[in-house]
């Protein structure tokens, strides 16, 4: 697998406030990847300053091994319509589209005609009066039919009805298969893009605190259900981070892999497993991180 | 180059902003001063009119000028545009559009003169200090002037965009005490008469080179505050 964006040491500080705290990290070619985070844990900064929208205060971004700052060779090569994108004064759709095939080499107008089609977006309405969801279809459709090499899509969600995030979810899987590319989906809609994701890049308090494969992350936990007697009896000393019970039925997560000893046992007393909510394990991870942030900074404050 | 050209064409990708909306202010402009000539003239009047409605589009250049930085640059960016780019592209255009405003300025100004001001002898673009050293210096005149009114709303914005509202109200202010200091030195050396000789003197051409000078070194002297520009 090749690098096509690799960072080191980024850190960012917008007057006192530390967006990015020495973040490394690297992205492979041609893998769909989700940047997830909460809100403000710097998911946005990230994303601007590897399209050098934005400035690293310091640290080193290479993008197809270059700097990609006022570099047309690398820029030519990137897509990064942000969530609370300007366009330029009394502009449509129409505009939008037209400027974008000017400057995407890989533009693809079929394609645009048809998601303008899909998500039924009036072409030739003021940018300015769309609904927030038919702004956010304007990004998806740049985003998608630019078909860039490395393609950035900041919630591209927001607004959009469920019909529409299917069709983005189920286009994007579509034009991927037929068009490999790198593409980084930032979201806190966890579950809804786990099955679009290949790799987890989570970013909490400007730390990366996760970067693994969404398959090796959903393995390190389980849902065990069934009988209850039965459920506590398997978890008995191990970590449970989530319990739902329902008359004597119980479904119970607990960290860590299931070895094949423990599937046995499964099995022999009648348990079932399932897999385990990607946003349970992101949350649950997200908890801990920020928890032993606040008990450090607490002890230095001591 | 063809994707500073390709700037060009997205500033002009929505018509109505660079070329339309400024052909109606115009339009509208003169069609009113005419019809206020129009009245004059049938009250008896019969001196030659002059009328500054010519400076409206001016003015709107302002503020595409400003469009330009707060609107037009930030989509730029999600076009993968550099920074050298969009500001080599706009301003090209604003030449482009304002070289369109200046020929229009000097066909109106010879039409003017030919038919005595629209028959009701009122002068709209040919005003005479402007046109003393013909058509080809009033056209570098109008074309100087609509540059500088971009150059100095687009700047203005990339200084608010960069640095915020504060350091921009502090240069406006800083601005305008120099101009007014200006004003006082000359009060005090007594040297008004010599300052309005110097302007008679010179010429629209002079005056004309002096603008462009002051746009062009604004051009400049800006871009590397949109170099570090966040959109």
């Amino acid at each position: 697998m090749t690098a096509v964006i690799e960072v080191s040491g980024l850190t960012k500080r917008y007057g006192d406030t530390l967006a990015l705290d020495d973040v490394s990290f690297s992205i492979e070619k041609d893998t769909i990847y989700g940047l997830l985070g909460r809100n403000g844990a710097g998911k946005t900064t990230i994303m601007s300053i590897l399209t050098a929208q934005n400035f690293a205060t310091s640290g080193s971004v290479r993008v197809f091994g270059e700097e990609p700052y006022e570099n047309a060779r690398v820029l030519s090569r990137l897509c990064f319509v942000r969530e609370s994108q300007k366009y330029p004064e009394d502009a449509s759709p129409l505009h939008a589209f037209r400027t974008a095939r000017l400057f995407f080499p890989n533009w693809d107008q079929e394609l645009a005609d048809r998601l303008v089609d899909e998500f039924q977006l009036p072409l030739k309405r003021p940018i300015k009066k769309l609904s927030r969801g038919q702004l956010s279809a304007v990004g998806v459709i740049i985003g998608l039919a630019a078909r860039a090499e490395i393609t950035f899509f900041d919630e591209p969600y927001l607004g959009l009805d469920a019909v529409a995030r299917q069709i983005f979810y189920d286009r994007l899987l579509e034009d991927y298969a037929e068009h490999p590319r790198t593409v980084i989906l930032s979201s806190h809609l966890i579950d809804e893009v786990s099955n679009l994701i290949e790799k987890v890049l989570v970013v909490d308090r400007g730390r990366i605190i996760m970067a693994e494969d969404t398959d090796a992350v959903r393995d390190r936990a389980a849902n065990i259900v069934g009988d209850t007697a039965a459920v506590d009896a398997f978890v008995a000393g191990r970590t449970v981070i989530h319990r739902e019970s329902l008359g004597r039925v119980s479904s119970v997560t607990v960290m860590g892999a299931l070895t094949d000893e423990d599937r046995r046992e499964l099995s022999a007393h009648g348990l079932d497993v399932t897999p385990v909510s990607l946003q349970q394990l992101i949350v649950r991870a997200t908890q801990n991180a920020t928890g032993s942030t606040a008990a450090s900074e607490e002890g230095s404050l001591r | 180059m063809s994707r500073t050209l390709n700037v060009v064409r997205m500033q002009l990708v929505n018509r109505q902003t660079y070329v339309w909306v400024p052909l109606m202010v115009l339009a509208g402009a003169l069609v009113i001063t005419i019809a206020i000539w129009a009245a004059l003239s049938s009250g008896g009047l019969e001196g030659a009119k002059y009328g500054g409605g010519a400076q409206a589009p001016l003015w709107y250049f302002a503020i595409v000028g400003v469009q330009a930085l707060t609107r037009t640059f930030p989509f730029s960016q999600a076009m993968s545009v550099t920074r050298r780019e969009f500001h080599l592209g706009t301003i090209l255009t604003a030449a482009l559009t304002s070289f369109l405003l200046a020929a229009i300025f000097v066909v109106g100004g010879v039409i003017e003169r030919a038919t005595d001001g629209w028959g009701v002898n009122g002068y709209f673009f040919a005003l005479d200090w402007i046109w003393a050293d013909g058509p080809l210096v009033a056209g570098f005149f109008y074309f100087a002037m609509a540059m500088l009114f971009f150059v100095a709303g687009y700047t203005g914005a990339a200084i608010l965009k960069r640095y915020g509202n504060i350091v921009l109200t502090a240069t406006l202010i800083v601005l305008a005490l120099l101009l007014i200091g200006g004003m006082w030195l000359l009060g005090r050396l007594d040297a008004w008469g010599t300052f309005f000789g110097w302007f008679a003197t010179a010429g629209p051409g002079m005056l004309a080179l002096l603008m462009a000078a002051v746009a062009a070194v604004l051009a400049v002297a800006m871009f590397p505050v949109l170099r570090r520009t966040v959109p």
